[in-house]
């Protein structure tokens, strides 16, 4: 690893309406080195990344690779100027070949036709020089992702990368899969290749990287060597000390369990595993909070629980009665409250007005229906109550969803799960984009749900949150429960256990 | 989620498509038609101006009487003899140039009433595509279903012959409805088990239903046995025909089916916005993630929605078959555009009741205006064989635009630019690549 | 996936255990079992195409019970119609067998199928590239209609084939506008091309020729004749129209673009994950304006057969397509996309079409069948009863430039 800077970027600035990803950040890439670019999910690292592929142009800042003034307006232009980037989801197209991925757009030609074999050949050429093994002959959906992943690499290498973006690469892999990855990793830095590698796995970063730039809500937060970071030290620059929002709150007085996990397996859409094993139980009175980073299993988690999703094996049961196939009728009879992490998605119906979402569960029962007839006027007289109730402003029971604010329309979505009055309420990034004043109003309620008996199941991606709404907390990573915390936990803890990091027992 | 199937999981091309025309609000819901007809009928004009002869201001001017004919042609003037002379309307006369006796008013009359038949079945192909549309799914099946329709009608119609007339009209329309919505449930069936494509399936129906219809009629068991070399079904009984009441019945008279009509958009209206069924099917066809999540069966919803599409279809072959045409010969069931003007009509009026009431009426006044009513205006000035060939492209122009939204979006930015008072955009997802 | 060493060691045993294998395999021995009764075979007895029916249901059981179910009730399905259609063969008279299945017969698919052909192409081409073609109706009538009308005035049936192509690429380059860079709704705008094109063609030809038929004389499509290879082939594809051969070249010069050159791997990645296309400098936009277009050239020319080809013969009429471009998409659909598919559905719906205009002089319900059998064939092939139908990834979606 040389001194010479092979990529520098200075005072980069990038705002979207409603925030601003990137907020005079600036970092470099000396040739030859793994550097690891850390921050948490909304850093701004993946903004970043796009910034310097010509994916998004920057609002302010400069670019210099090579010491040259550079400015991007495609990808094409990036990969001419050697950069490379192997994208969280692939860009592969699955019916074709790894050979055929591979040559896409650059694909060598014998007379006027394909020049198949040619093509497979140099693919094998390179493949063996960088040890990156694959057969170039195979259908990219019948190999393994990892294998996938090696064929994205390869494709930037056969374009001439000499700087490889990797975006989180272990998010899909598993752990042997990631431990070959790091092998080629070093493989390429012997080659002369350099690397930026985007994580928030901190076990990872230290073992790769050479120099590690952490990043928090867009800004720069330090740049520092390898040597002499600790996994503590990272994880306090990655989580920071922000304003903890304070909600008062007595002790809790946990009763009966109301919902109970034993050893449940849950696979995605696409057949990957993502809750391996995990146990839970939740009583009455109580908030028992999930902390995690995104794509660790929590999405998979909730669906098995409100009938959703198929539970592969294990079992969930609620308030006594197991829930047994995926039924969301099911769930919502059985008395699961769910508000959930999509609320413009899956929350709400945006066309519809407000007194029809509210109805959205039960609009088949009295008294908003009988025999299959609606009665609209009985709908508005109960929006026209939790409106009141909930303070959900912007609007009456006949504007329309999508018309009320993102805090308003959460709080809509809260109105008609607790009005429901379950057992079990299932909360999940509950405060996802809102500001301050509906935060405080979401988690005061919380609370006085929880008093008044209801079991809280609070997922989030805010450490501040769980930590100051759960009563007890759960860490989930990679599909399993990586920690338990009753009682005061501090910051560094959860936030290592998220990340991947070894347990250290309570001082 | 398992619940919902692969194909129709994210709000799709035809979804998104569907909700943004039911949305329309206020002004809009008004303008966006207006305008996209304007442009069609533009369009129109044009071809119509580029065949006239002679110099630019003679072509403006023939093109101008030539619609202004075609508006004769749909009885729109009896409104203005209605109200210049209020007997008229009803007094029998004698149209000297035609040498055809009205007995229920002038020619004027004739046309209008035609044009209300015509309107007719129109509302009811035109509400069948669009309650489809509000499921999120493109019915392009009216033309076979309303084919199935026609054809149960026609064989309750003459093969139950000794009934009393309600019950035998009852029975009839009843089973033509419910074959109009069989036909369709195919579709929907398809659609929810092994996620086929129902644009495909339809289509592949309507040519199915086309086929096996002209067998029937032609050489079938449905052929009226007296007239073994004509390819013509048997006529319908008296006792199954529809009551009349504006016109002559041998000359095509109005009858009841427009107040079947009417209560089909009644019935359209209260089952979408009245009814758990209704309430289902919006949900499903604006966010069916958002339905699955509230515990909405989303399979059996599209079944349904197919199924009650297709009834309203097969509805229109009933009443017409019971209205007025009484028979139906195979040389004529290529020329039947009833089912694909429902596209354009549900489209034109934006997948809702008053949409569609209008939009039947303006392409029922084309449709008929265009051929029948044409013959009788003195000196056309657009050939009589060339303006059938008008709606065909009117209709393609209207479906063009609306396909693109171009009208749409044209008049939101300039209601943005005027800041003109209006709905918030609806919460389009843009289809941005993750 | 099977080896080739593994393969070596019990080949029939590892064919017979692969369900997919037996299940294809069923399916072309119910088939077989219709194609006994028939000449050139001729068996007359009821007993073979009970036997060979049998047979293929049996097949189809045993698919079945490898897992693959929908593929095995498709051979059982072919077994029973098999049986079928052997049967009702067997009833009639060997005579009238004979005039309708004779060498001929294969002529007239093979003219039956030309326009299908064109059409399948050129929808392939179009939705490979990701852009969805409903409009292949419409666009095969303005080449028919123009084609011929160029053909007319031209003078010569050269004049006929460019006007038709450019005709039929115009109609199409305005769909692709819409489709591709105003984002329609695909669907709908390629029903509104249909209806476009009924109606300008049904206008323009009352226009231009005042309401009367076109006057005798047009130049037409020249047929190519081929001789000295023996009566079979002199009576079967002795005499076909230059597009027929067109068509038939068309087919292996279709696979060899979209499959072994560098711009048929692009129009496919564009029609699969248009945003990796993009990502390596494809121009996505431009591919799929470039498949459209050349989709309604191809089409037009299967509309100018219909007109100036042999059945034809120079005339026109209202709506002459009748269907024959929602066959072709369905031929399309049935082939799974792929040329050598597509073709086959072409020429299977081709032989459909011929058999049910022989079959006009004896029975009806025959002749009805006969025409309504593609479309429940396709109609069968979408419920994914023989295998899956998969359409290109992206087909249909519109794509954003970032």
């Amino acid at each position: 690893m040389s001194d010479e800077l092979i990529l520098e970027m200075r005072g980069i600035r990038k705002a979207f309406p409603g925030v601003v990803a990137n907020d005079n950040v600036s970092f470099d890439v000396r040739r030859g080195e793994v550097h690891a670019l850390l921050g948490e999910n909304g850093a701004g690292k993946s903004t970043l990344m796009n910034i310097l592929y010509g994916l998004y142009r920057p609002d302010g800042g400069e670019i210099r690779v090579n010491g040259k003034a550079a400015s991007f307006s495609s990808a094409r232009e990036a990969i001419q100027a050697g950069i490379g980037m192997v994208h969280q989801h692939f860009m592969l197209i699955p019916v074709m070949t790894v050979a055929e991925n591979i040559v896409l757009g650059v694909e060598p030609k014998k007379h006027l036709l394909l020049d198949e074999s040619g093509a497979e050949q140099r693919v094998r050429e390179i493949s063996e020089r960088f040890g990156l093994a694959v057969d170039p002959t195979a259908l990219v959906s019948d190999i393994t992702v990892g294998q996938q992943q090696r064929v994205e690499i390869l494709k930037a290498l056969y374009r001439g990368a000499d700087l490889l973006i990797l975006d989180e690469p272990t998010a899909v892999l598993t752990p042997q899969e990631a431990g070959e990855l790091f092998q080629i990793i070093k493989s390429l830095q012997t080659d002369g290749k350099s690397i930026i590698f985007i994580s928030h796995k901190l076990n990872e970063v230290l073992e790769i990287a050479d120099r590690i730039t952490v990043l928090r809500r867009g800004k720069t937060i330090e740049t520092v060597p390898r040597k002499g970071a600790t996994e503590e030290s990272l994880a306090r620059a990655m989580v920071g000390r922000d304003v903890l929002l304070h909600v008062e709150k007595t002790a809790a007085k946990p009763g009966d369990v109301l919902l109970a996990a034993k050893e449940l397996h849950v696979l995605d859409d696409r057949g990957i595993e993502k809750v391996r094993g995990v146990s839970l139980e939740v009583r009455a009175g109580e908030i028992v909070g999930i902390a995690g980073v995104d794509g660790n299993g929590q999405t998979e988690l909730i669906d098995a629980i409100t009938g959703l999703q198929k539970i592969e094996s294990g079992s969930v049961t609620i308030a006594g009665t197991q829930l047994t196939h995926a039924s969301a009728r099911a769930a919502l009879d059985l008395g699961v409250g769910h508000i959930p992490e999509d609320r413009q998605r899956r929350g709400l119906v945006l066309e519809f007005s407000v007194a029809e979402n509210i109805a959205l569960h039960d609009y088949a029962k009295r008294p908003d229906a009988r025999f299959g007839w609606l009665f609209p006027g009985r709908m508005t007289n109960r929006a026209k109550r939790l409106i009141n109730d909930f303070d959900v402003r912007g609007g009456g029971p006949s504007t329309p969803a999508g018309a009320l604010s993102g805090g308003n329309q959460q709080k809509l979505v809260a109105a008609r799960e607790i009005d429901r009055d379950p057992k079990i309420l299932i909360a999940a990034q509950p405060t996802r984009g809102l500001d301050v004043g509906a935060i405080e109003y979401l988690h005061r309620r919380l609370i006085a749900e929880r008093d008044k008996g209801r079991a809280i199941l609070l997922i989030s991606l805010e450490l501040d949150e769980i930590l100051s709404l759960s009563d007890r907390i759960l860490v989930l990573y990679e599909g399993q429960i990586a920690g338990e915390h009753t009682g005061e936990v501090s910051e560094e803890q959860i936030g290592l256990e998220m990340l991947g990091g070894r347990e250290r027992s309570a001082a | 989620m398992s619940d919902v199937p692969v194909s129709h999981r994210q709000p799709g091309p035809v979804t998104r498509f569907a909700l943004r025309l039911a949305r329309l609000e206020g002004a809009s819901a008004v303008l966006v038609p207006l305008a996209t007809v304007i442009l069609a009928f533009l369009m129109g004009g044009v071809v119509v101006f580029a065949t006239q002869h002679g110099g630019i201001g003679t072509r403006v001017h023939n093109t101008l009487i030539a619609y202004n004919q075609i508006l004769d042609g749909a009885g729109i003037n009896w409104f203005g003899h209605f109200f210049r002379h209020p007997c008229l309307g009803f007094i029998p006369c004698h149209i000297a140039s035609t040498n055809i006796h009205f007995p229920g008013g002038d020619i004027a009359a004739y046309n209008l009433s035609q044009t209300l038949l015509q309107t007719t079945t129109l509302v009811l192909t035109g509400l069948a595509v669009a309650f489809a549309f509000r499921c999120g799914m493109f019915n392009i099946g009216g033309q076979g279903q309303y084919l199935v329709g026609l054809i149960v009608a026609n064989w309750i119609g003459v093969d139950l012959a000794g009934m009393s007339t309600l019950p035998h009209i009852l029975i009839a329309i009843s089973a033509a409805t419910l074959a109009g919505a069989a036909w369709a449930g195919i579709a929907g069936v398809l659609k929810a088990t092994v996620g086929a494509h129902e644009v495909i399936s339809t289509i592949m129906l309507n040519w199915i239903a086309f086929w096996g219809a002209s067998w029937l009629v032609g050489g079938g068991p449905l052929q009226d046995p007296t007239n073994p070399f004509d390819p013509t079904s048997s006529a319908v009984a008296n006792s199954a025909r529809l009551p009349a009441f504006w016109g002559t019945p041998n000359f095509q008279a109005l009858d009841i089916s427009v107040f079947i009509a009417i209560g089909a958009l009644v019935t359209f209206w209260v089952l979408l916005n009245r009814t758990t069924v209704g309430y289902e099917v919006r949900a499903v066809g604006f966010n069916p993630d958002a339905a699955a999540y509230g515990g909405i069966n989303v399979k059996k919803n599209l079944i349904r929605a197919m199924a009650i599409s297709g009834a309203f279809a097969g509805l229109a072959g009933a009443v017409d078959m019971l209205g007025y045409l009484y028979h139906i010969g195979e040389p004529d069931i290529p020329f039947i555009q009833v089912g694909f003007l429902g596209i354009a009509v549900a489209l034109l009026g934006r997948n809702t009741a008053v949409g569609v009431l209008f939009s039947a009426l303006l392409f029922g006044g084309l449709l008929f205006g265009t051929t029948h009513g044409l013959a009788a205006v003195p000196h056309p000035v657009i050939e009589l064989q060339l303006a059938p060939n008008l709606t065909w492209l009117i209709e393609g122009f209207v479906v063009l635009f609306v396909s693109a939204e171009i009208v749409i979006l044209w008049v939101w930015n300039v209601r943005k630019k005027a800041r003109l008072p209006g709905p918030a955009r609806p919460a389009s997802t843009m289809e941005v690549a993750a | 996936m099977n080896t080739w060493a593994a393969d070596f060691y019990n080949p029939v045993g590892v064919r017979l255990r692969d369900g997919s294998i037996t299940g294809y395999a069923g399916i072309l021995i119910g088939a077989f079992a219709a194609f006994l009764a028939i000449p050139p075979i001729e068996a007359r007895s009821q007993l073979w195409p009970i036997l060979v029916g049998v047979v293929a249901a049996l097949f189809g059981v045993w698919t079945v019970t490898r897992g693959r179910h929908r593929l095995g009730w498709g051979a059982v399905a072919a077994g029973v119609l098999g049986i079928g259609l052997g049967i009702l063969a067997t009833h009639s008279a060997p005579g009238n067998l004979a005039t309708v299945f004779d060498a001929t017969l294969i002529g007239e698919t093979l003219a039956s199928a030309t326009p299908l052909l064109f059409g399948a192409i050129a929808g392939m081409f179009s939705e490979r590239s990701g852009v969805v073609n409903i409009g292949l109706e419409g666009m095969m009538l303005m080449g028919a209609f123009w084609g011929v009308y160029g053909a007319d005035k031209g003078g010569s049936w050269a004049v006929g084939l460019v006007v038709a192509a450019g005709v039929g690429g115009l109609l199409a380059l305005v769909y692709a506008f819409f489709a591709i860079h105003l984002r329609a709704n695909q669907i709908v705008g390629g029903t509104a091309v249909n209806f476009l094109a009924l109606g300008i063609t049904g206008y323009f030809f009352v226009q231009l020729y005042n309401n009367n038929p076109i006057p005798a004389g047009v130049s037409l499509l020249p047929n190519v004749h081929v001789s000295g290879l023996g009566r079979f082939f002199e009576r079967s594809v002795g005499d076909l129209s230059v597009l027929t051969w067109a068509a038939l070249v068309l087919i292996p010069v279709a696979y060899v673009v979209l499959f072994k050159t560098p711009i048929g791997l692009r129009i496919r990645a564009c029609g699969e994950h248009p945003r990796a296309a993009d990502t390596v400098g494809i121009n996505v936009y431009l591919v799929r304006y470039g498949c459209v277009v050349l989709s309604g050239a191809l089409v037009a020319l299967g509309g100018l057969y219909l007109s100036d080809g042999p059945e034809g013969g120079g005339q026109f009429s209202f709506n002459m397509t009748n269907g024959r471009g929602f066959i072709a998409l369905a031929a399309m659909i049935f082939g799974n996309w792929r040329p050598g598919g597509a073709a086959a559905a072409a020429l299977l719906f081709g032989f459909s079409a011929a058999v049910a205009q022989r079959l006009q002089v004896y029975s009806l319900q025959a002749e009805t069948l006969f025409h309504v059998l593609p479309y429940v064939l396709t109609l069968i092939a979408v419920g994914g009863v023989i295998g899956r139908t998969v359409a290109p990834a992206a087909d249909g979606k519109p794509y954003v430039r970032q």
